[in-house]
């Protein structure tokens, strides 16, 4: 039998859950609230479009390339015993596409990008930057927050552009030196078997996944409360729910589109 | 318009889980004035302050500003307030990742519809009348508290407003840059006719600037006076309070 105190912690959890996506639903609606009409601060939108894109962009690269041939070396057994060298390309391309890649590239850039936006608006929350931005009649909104958005949705979108195409140069070298496969055989078993679709459905889980860390990483540093510790807790929170987000929205999406 | 004062707090009521800290304080301030706020650390001298720009919602009361009652805003509706009562705070709240010229040239892009550049060359202006020009281009956390904080005035004045609140200005500095604090307020309110309200414990600052003070105790206003009046008041906790004495008839929660 459940004991009264569990019943307890159960319910001040599902409370603390409840209150943080109502937090991060209301965030939402400022968001769009401040976007109409769109009156952007165009250089905090460069800025962070720049720290967060193009300094993630050789870890993004890195990882992709390796996720590709990891892919082929994990089908290669199979190709070699079927002798299905035509269908390389297209199993980890297939794989890469519609799920390696945008997850793995949303979770480093949760980890990266979204951790430090945490802990960045975090701290700025504890030292009363913010305060400081609504005494100069300056909406944190419209100011921090909607460029932070827009800069995430962007950059992890391109970022999964370009970790998708690295990651299918990956598989195609390591099919290379680990299958002996020739590139023209792997170009076509991706130009034969793949089609737009399975770009375009990873494509939009990016978009997702993108909008996922950004709310939650702005939302979690806005409202750390208790100092340094608090920014701790704050940057922890964010990524764990950035990770669940992800692979939820995975899964709907994919059930959604199937 | 009424017969209300240029700032006007009537009845105010404020309590913390269910701990109250104000209760029930009335307090009108002149156009022009430099009025300071002093009292013993928790009794609501910076709650009061945060109140007027809507930083804190009050419970029970009635704040007024310029002939509007502001108590009732929402935070869209306090921008307007806000670039007409300007806040320093006590720790400078500079934006850690801008340059001082930065930091003051963003209101002035944001406000006064500056281009990048032009509002720049107008924040190193601004710089150089708080005697920081040669550091415009350092960050705040190269700079000392006192420079933080005449950068942190510099940014506030560029929305030229009508109404600065300092909340411990001089707290942290030593006697010279305390009194260049001192100077800065004193030549706000004479050279440009800004209301400054002053929340201190400095006491070389209050006597020297202050034109009235409110001494607040038990979460009322206690004692309304110049400060040559306070110091010579009868009372025996104003007494207590200006004498800096542990022991007395005043009641400070907590010792």
């Amino acid at each position: 039998m459940i004991g009264e105190r569990t019943l307890t912690l159960l319910g001040a959890r599902a409370m603390a859950v409840t209150r943080e996506v109502g937090g991060i639903a209301i965030m939402t609606g400022q968001v769009l609230r401040a976007l109409l009409p769109p009156r952007l601060d165009g250089r905090e939108l460069v800025r962070n479009l720049h720290r967060m894109g193009n300094r993630s962009l050789p870890i993004v690269a890195l990882t992709a390339f390796f996720a590709g041939g990891l892919m082929v070396v994990q089908s290669a057994p199979f190709v070699k015993r079927l002798g299905a060298t035509s269908l390389a390309g297209w199993a980890a391309g297939y794989a890469v596409l519609r799920e390696i890649g945008p997850i793995l590239i949303g979770l480093m850039f949760s980890g990266r990008v979204g951790a430090n936006n945490t802990a960045e608006l975090g701290t700025m929350t504890v030292t009363e930057q913010l305060d400081g931005l609504r005494a100069l009649a300056i909406d944190p909104i419209r100011y921090l927050i909607v460029p932070r958005v827009l800069a995430m949705l962007i950059m992890l979108t391109a970022l999964t552009i370009i970790g998708d195409l690295v990651a299918l140069v990956g598989a195609a070298v390591v099919a290379f030196l680990v299958l002996d496969i020739d590139w023209r055989t792997m170009y076509f078993s991706f130009a034969d078997n793949l089609t737009p679709h399975d770009f375009f459905h990873g494509v939009w889980k990016s978009v997702a996944f993108g909008a996922a860390i950004a709310l939650t990483s702005c939302y979690f540093g806005v409202t750390v409360k208790g100092g340094a510790v608090g920014v701790g807790r704050a940057v922890n929170a964010a990524v764990v729910a950035a990770a669940v987000s992800i692979m939820l929205l995975d899964f709907f999406i994919t059930y959604a589109t199937a | 318009m009424s017969g209300r004062a240029f700032v006007e707090f009537v009845g105010v009521e404020k309590a913390f889980a269910g701990k109250p800290v104000l209760r029930g304080m009335d307090l009108a301030i002149g156009k022009g004035e430099i009025l300071y706020i002093i009292g013993t650390s928790g009794v609501g001298k910076s709650v009061t302050i945060k109140h007027l720009v809507g930083f804190l919602p009050i419970d029970k009361g009635e704040i007024w500003f310029d002939g509007q009652r502001v108590d009732r805003l929402d935070e869209r509706g306090f921008y307007p307030v806000r670039r007409r009562v300007g806040m320093v705070f006590q720790n400078a709240t500079l934006f850690d990742a801008m340059t001082l010229t930065e930091n003051v040239a963003l209101p002035l892009r944001k406000h006064q519809g500056l281009g990048w550049k032009a509002a720049l060359a107008d924040a190193r202006r601004r710089l150089a009348q708080v005697y920081l020009a040669d550091f415009a281009d350092r960050y705040p956390a190269e700079l000392s508290d006192g420079m933080r904080k005449r950068a942190a005035i510099a940014r506030t004045l560029t929305l030229a407003p009508e109404v600065v609140l300092f909340d411990e200005p001089t707290t942290g500095l030593d006697p010279v840059n305390a009194r260049r604090i001192d100077r800065l307020i004193r030549e706000l309110s004479r050279t440009l006719g800004v209301t400054a309200v002053v929340v201190s414990h400095d006491l070389p600052s209050i006597m020297s600037v202050a034109d009235r003070v409110a001494f607040l105790y038990q979460g009322r206003v206690h004692a309304l006076a110049t400060p040559a009046e306070l110091a010579a008041s009868a009372d025996p906790i104003v007494q207590q309070f200006i004498a800096g004495r542990s022991s007395g008839p005043m009641e400070t929660p907590g010792f």
